[in-house]
């Protein structure tokens, strides 16, 4: 997702603010303003509160910059620790309020697929994902962030992968359940419309 | 002959809608307004660290009070407790009473540290120090 040349950017930027020059911040900000607000929005949904929650995200990153061991990658730290950001925030003020079991596949007669009513079915399971327990949840919305990239979720979770695994397989699961018409028949509208993750983030 | 089960077809079915996200673009202030906390965060003064080697002197003697009156409160629960038995050292009756009275002092002058520290700060605040 990100190339060398942003890494080595990030590198010096990080080496500028530590030495007091506050401004080169900047530069980190530009780069993963980006990644960081639609990590957010995959978070909560909501776009104002998303560009909150990535100010607060940079805040803390300025404020724990030092602690960057180098350990990992610049992205690694920042995602890990937006990540924590957002599961704080997101815990005292949750993004949905409704509970899993009352969200239903919005009901479409089973041969007449409308634009409308398919953007409505994906909107409904996104939102679900939002419902899923929190066991579940984090995985499955860091999974899809991260282009279906199971180590780089796991990763920004710090959790082992074999973990991830199973808790993204638990959440999936209960989305299927909670949306049986979702079936990627090759050739139907519900595919058809649809690009990759990495065609789309690309 | 590849025939995917139901199970398969619907896993990626959620695959495709959650991996196709749009991408959300920024809003124009966004870079603006993160710069401003931070140079806001920057300009803000450290927080001034725990006074330590103030409040080491005063702090000890109140940690051994404490550690006394947990010992006191142990030694005086009845032995009906059952077949636990708390060894406890065995002091003579005269050392007890003398580490009663050190118990009593030390706390009386912890109480005393206390006051000071708190008087200290009040007049502090009131512009006399």
């Amino acid at each position: 997702m990100h190339s060398t040349t942003s890494a080595e950017e990030d590198l010096a930027d990080v080496e500028r603010v530590l030495a007091g020059d506050s401004e080169a911040f900047a530069g980190i900000v530009r780069r993963w303003q980006g990644p960081l607000v639609n990590m957010a929005w995959r978070y909560c949904r909501d776009r104002q509160r998303a560009e909150d929650l990535a100010q607060e995200a940079f805040l803390r990153a300025w404020r724990g910059l030092a602690g960057w061991r180098r350990e990992s990658s610049f992205s690694t730290w920042l995602f890990a620790l937006a990540a924590n950001v957002y599961r704080s925030e997101l815990k005292r003020f949750p993004a949905v309020n409704v509970p899993f079991e009352e969200i239903h596949e919005p009901a479409m007669p089973a041969t007449q697929y409308t634009a409308t009513a398919e953007q409505r079915q994906q909107e409904a399971l996104r939102r679900a994902v939002l419902a899923l327990p929190i066991r579940y949840r984090e995985p499955v919305v860091l999974y899809y962030f991260h282009e279906m990239d199971v180590a780089a979720a796991a990763r920004t979770m710090g959790l082992p992968e074999g973990t991830m695994k199973a808790r993204l397989a638990g959440g999936r699961e209960m989305l299927r359940r909670r949306f049986p018409q979702l079936r990627d028949e090759s050739g139907t509208a519900t595919a058809s419309t649809f690009k990759t993750g990495k065609e789309a983030l690309r | 002959m590849n025939h995917k089960s139901d199970h398969e077809k619907e896993v990626e079915g959620i695959d495709r809608i959650l991996a196709s996200e749009e991408e959300l673009v920024p809003s124009h202030g966004f870079l603006a307004a993160a710069m401003e906390r931070v140079r806001e965060e920057a300009a803000t003064p450290p927080p001034i660290p725990f006074p330590w080697k103030r409040a080491l002197p005063g702090m000890l003697p109140l940690v051994g009070a404490i550690g006394w009156a947990i010992y006191e409160a142990i030694a005086s629960v009845p032995s009906q407790a059952g077949d636990f038995v708390l060894r406890l050292p065995s002091f003579s009756a005269a050392q007890m009473r003398s580490l009663e009275d050190a118990g009593w002092v030390a706390i009386a002058l912890t109480a005393s540290f206390c006051s000071w520290l708190v008087s200290r700060q009040l007049a502090g605040r009131s512009g006399l120090l």
